[in-house]
């Protein structure tokens, strides 16, 4: 498992110059392993939903992009002219094995629908059992107690059985019955559509904020967008299901004029909502004492005196 | 030189405000040659500043011995700024790097015994655990004077 980690290679899509992960598994990953949420993007365009219920892909920034990329754990896809040149190129046999594997998820998927009925079914008949328990004499209790443990294995016989059937369903009865029988799906990558080698984009130019992004990455913070609070990021003390953000954090250049009005309406703006007022720039003269290419970073936190 | 007369001024307005308004005491200037401008520092009447992880060794501390523990006042920095002024971050590091965590005849001199113990671990936060902070204090053209906390390097904010 830890191998598989370490050679994991997300696939990060540009698209019209977004960068967006549609594979569950890469969010997951980037999330645990390098601390990155980064925001839930998807919706039905013609039944969109609260931002609150948003789902894949989700979409990164550009330093969220940047920093996979120079830490090898990712690679950036021309999305249009990789899927554009593959599909265009592809031969009988890719054909194929891209179908097989469609259809093997069909099946899946249809195995996953047929469990969860047969567990709905399960409790239905559960409860049924119960109530007629419920009316049963005392006197028939002790009998009908040891009946329902011997039937229980039973209930859940159906997906088994029907998940043994499906397979030479498939292959020996007539083909049209078990072709409307596995659910129409659809796929939320298309990775085995991609098989041959991808053309790699260069890392994203991100905005200037990224030294504090990454410094913030590498002492464990989590971000988020940090518009809601005025600015750059929210940054939390660890994953944002567990915590509250600590600051909001606004990057600056090591010569760029702050007013105080700005230090002063953060600050007090930090304060109201339980946070502080970080911000941060790159020294230009001293070097970065984690060994980094950039400067050192140097960052401040503002929060009210309370007097 | 009428930016100097300025910052004189600003100083002194600064000066009056925490000692008349805010009662504090020992109340003095600092000039340093590395600074760019001269800071105040001074004696609040009570404490100003409590880390969220001194607070905790406090606590602690309290529930071993079974009494509270006064917190007396910590001598501040304080540095004097005008609301239509912008500084840079590279001005920030810049005092930062001028100073020591704690001013002038501050707690540091004295000699505080014992930090061994569990109990007194929360000792620590006035003398060596202390982090670099400012009040910076900024002044509007009319007289308000506010008050914020600016530390150096990532401090968590307190539990208010």
């Amino acid at each position: 498992m830890p191998a598989t980690v370490a050679e994991r290679q997300v696939r990060i899509s540009c698209v019209a110059g977004r960068y967006l992960v549609f594979d569950i598994d890469d969010v997951l990953y980037i999330r645990r392993h390098h601390g990155i949420c980064a925001v839930l993007t998807g919706t039905m365009p013609q039944n969109p939903t609260q931002n609150l219920f948003l789902g894949l892909p989700v979409e990164l920034h550009a330093e969220e992009a940047k920093l996979l990329v120079d830490r090898k754990a990712a690679y950036i896809a021309d999305e249009l002219s990789d899927h554009l040149s593959q599909l265009t190129t592809m031969d009988e046999t890719t054909r194929g094995a891209y179908l097989q594997h469609v259809k093997q998820q069909r099946r899946n998927a249809k195995l996953a629908f047929d469990e969860e009925k047969a567990k709905v079914q399960a409790m239905h008949q559960g409860k049924r059992k119960a109530a007629s328990k419920a009316n049963k004499t005392a006197a028939s209790l002790e009998g009908a107690s040891a009946a329902p443990e011997g039937e229980s294995p039973s209930l859940f016989d159906p997906p088994t059985t029907t998940g043994v059937v499906a397979g030479p369903a498939t292959t020996t009865t007539t083909t049209t019955p078990s072709k409307e029988a596995l659910p129409a799906i659809t796929p939320t990558t298309s990775s085995a559509l991609l098989s041959g080698a991808t053309p790699v984009l260069d890392g994203p130019i991100p905005a200037s904020s990224y030294s504090l992004y990454k410094y913030l990455n590498s002492r464990g913070y989590y971000t988020t967008p940090g518009l809601r609070f005025g600015g750059d990021y929210s940054v939390y003390p660890g994953d944002p299901f567990r915590y509250h953000a600590h600051y909001l954090a606004n990057s600056y250049g090591w010569d760029e004029q702050i007013g105080m009005l700005d230090v002063v309406t953060s600050g007090r703006l930090g304060t109201a909502v339980k946070k502080s007022f970080l911000f941060g720039a790159e020294s230009p003269s001293k070097p970065d004492p984690d060994g980094g290419e950039g400067g050192e970073m140097r960052v401040f936190c503002v929060e009210w005196a309370g007097m | 030189m009428a930016t100097h007369d300025h910052i004189t001024a600003l100083a002194n307005v600064v000066l009056n405000n925490v000692q008349y308004q805010h009662d504090w005491t020992q109340v003095q200037t600092h000039s340093q040659p590395n600074l760019p401008r001269p800071l105040i520092y001074g004696l609040p009447p009570k404490r100003l500043y409590v880390h969220p992880d001194e607070q905790v060794d406090i606590i602690r501390a309290e529930k071993e011995r079974g009494e509270p523990i006064a917190q007396e006042p910590e001598l501040e920095w304080v540095l004097p700024l005008h609301l239509s002024e912008s500084w840079t971050p590279g001005q920030f590091a810049a005092v930062f790097d001028a100073i020591d965590a704690i001013p002038p005849g501050g707690a540091a001199d004295q000699d505080l015994p014992g930090f061994d113990d569990s109990a007194s671990q929360w000792k620590l936060w006035r003398g060596p655990k202390r982090g670099k902070r400012i009040l910076l204090a900024t002044v509007q053209d009319d007289s308000t004077v506010t008050y914020y906390w600016i530390h150096d390097g990532l401090v968590k904010p307190r539990q208010n």
